[in-house]
């Protein structure tokens, strides 16, 4: 019995863990190269869910809704990078002020984007079934679903890991975010390797949509929480460490699981009373510099 | 022949003018050094001269061919390395990383393996450390890697910006055998630095900045026994 309950904690602590590695990733890759806290982050959570909803109600695969969702999501972030915040950043007298202003921003565009999912699918709840039924193991019986998610989220974070560390582009985005006049110096473009990690973020946003959508109901107020998380996340690991990031999801998975299991309205407290402690005891976060 | 050519370079931070008219020459082979105080605009100079700046009127030429309007990134390409105060690396990544940095423009990207087995033989320690983070490394070997790294661009001109700071004096020596080095390679090298006594010992030539402006140019083996520069940098 106590077996049982620890297994299922993990499970559930691994797949959140998962969910929750991959949007930090996304937004810790946008603050560390673009200086951008993206607070619009889980809106493009929520249009990834969602639309992976809607496509699959008119019959296509959830898997090939992702197919579709990636570049567009890729495109979004660009575009917003290229259209408004580069041009903010050309007309911030300094750094900080850039770094408030792009928040502030991406606060207007959260309620922007937050309405217009509001407008095309209303408040309702939203769900399909996706791999519904179950394998037994060690006698507790596991959702299909939950392992594809997790093994999904797996994938993707290895694949952005490896991405990050072996490619060129991945190189030059890590080189940015350890000392961006450094890489200028390189020869790095910094305002198209922003733009691209902007993408990038939006990308890794839109597959966590997809995720969620296949493991629970959504509807198009998901976002905001899921930002906070994010930041909780980011803080937790270190601002702009996407390993940092990847550990403190699976670290806020576990707890939010092993909460969840006794209140599932509890989890929300226990995230921030680990960032209030975090905030005294490390304020550079877990892996931060 | 003429590597580079700085001509009548004013450069201006909003409305203070910080360079007032400079000029400077920097035949191939040759390491000329740019002495001065703190805040006489060395720094700004070399970022003029790579393109991180422009300057407000002026022209920079290397080999011949106008900088102007060309963007940082293509004058790398072109053959200037610029090494910044301080070496700047990436902490959080490992020495062969930040060698790969060095070489990131396409051009120079392809040719990165050549370039670091030849950066290697001149800095073989870097070699057997190349997996390390370099934020590991001490203050010295930092400076190696910076120096390695710049390198990495196989650049026909190397700018250094204050080499020499915060190093033990053995350190100096060793680095500043290296740029030697570099000079026999026939790489020609523009030295930023306080350090004016060792300095003097390796470079050709010397421009003194102050205040923005040139005050005195010539060659080290008259400048050592010029009065001024006795007087004002040597402290005799």
């Amino acid at each position: 019995m106590i077996i049982t309950t620890i297994l299922n904690i993990v499970i559930g602590g691994l797949i959140m863990g998962g969910i929750y590695a991959i949007i930090s990733m996304g937004l810790s890759i946008q603050y560390g190269v673009a200086r951008i806290l993206n607070v619009s982050h889980g809106e493009i959570i929520m249009f990834g869910a969602l639309l992976t909803w809607a496509l699959q109600s008119s019959g296509v695969h959830p898997m090939l809704a992702l197919l579709i969702g990636c570049p567009a999501a890729f495109i979004v972030g660009f575009v917003l990078h290229r259209t408004i915040y580069k041009r903010l950043k050309d007309i911030s007298p300094t750094q900080g002020a850039f770094e408030g202003n792009a928040m502030l921003v991406s606060f207007g565009i959260m309620y922007v984007l937050a309405n217009i999912a509001m407008m095309i699918w209303g408040n309702q709840q939203k769900g399909y079934s996706f791999m519904a039924y179950a394998v037994n193991f060690a006698g507790t019986s596991i959702p299909v679903n939950r392992l594809f998610v997790l093994v999904i989220a797996l994938i993707v974070s290895v694949l952005f890991y490896l991405f990050l560390t072996r490619s060129r582009l991945g190189k030059s985005i890590r080189a940015a975010s350890q000392d961006a006049t450094a890489a200028m110096m390189m020869g790095v473009k910094i305002n198209r390797v922003a733009a691209i990690c902007f993408g990038i973020g939006a990308v890794l946003a839109a597959i966590a949509g997809a995720l969620i959508s296949m493991i629970y109901q959504v509807n198009t107020t998901i976002g905001l929480g899921y930002t906070v998380i994010a930041i909780i996340v980011v803080v937790l690991g270190g601002m702009g460490s996407v390993p940092g990031s990847m550990l403190g999801g699976f670290i806020l998975g576990f707890i939010g699981s092993a909460v969840s299991y006794k209140d599932p309205s509890l989890s929300m407290v226990a995230y921030y009373l680990i960032i209030m402690v975090l905030l005294l005891v490390k304020p550079k976060g877990l892996l931060g510099r | 022949m003429t590597m580079l050519e700085v001509s009548n370079i004013n450069c201006f931070y909003g409305n203070v003018q910080v360079l007032w008219d400079v000029s400077l020459k920097v035949e191939q082979a040759e390491i000329v050094a740019l002495l001065g105080a703190n805040g006489a605009g060395k720094t700004t100079l070399l970022n003029t001269i790579t393109g991180l700046m422009r300057p407000k009127s002026g022209h920079v030429r290397f080999m011949g061919e106008s900088l102007d309007n060309i963007p940082s990134h293509a004058i790398l390409e072109r053959g200037i390395a610029y090494l910044p105060e301080g070496g700047r690396l990436f902490p959080e990544m490992t020495i062969r990383e930040n060698l790969e940095m060095g070489a990131y423009p396409m051009s120079l990207w392809k040719h990165r393996k050549e370039n670091m087995e030849r950066v290697f033989e001149l800095f073989p320690k870097l070699k057997e450390r190349q997996k390390q983070l370099a934020c590991t490394l001490s203050g010295g070997e930092k400076q190696m890697l910076a120096m390695a790294r710049g390198l990495m661009s196989n650049p026909k001109c190397c700018l250094f910006d204050e080499l020499s700071y915060g190093l033990a004096p053995i350190v100096v020596t060793e680095v500043f055998n290296i740029v030697k080095s570099l000079r026999e390679q026939g790489i020609t090298v523009l030295l930023v630095e306080q350090n004016v006594h060792q300095t003097m010992e390796i470079a050709d030539r010397a421009y003194v900045l102050e205040n923005g402006r040139i005050v005195l140019d010539g060659q080290c083996c008259d400048l050592v026994n010029d009065d001024y520069i006795k007087k004002a940098y040597l402290g005799l």
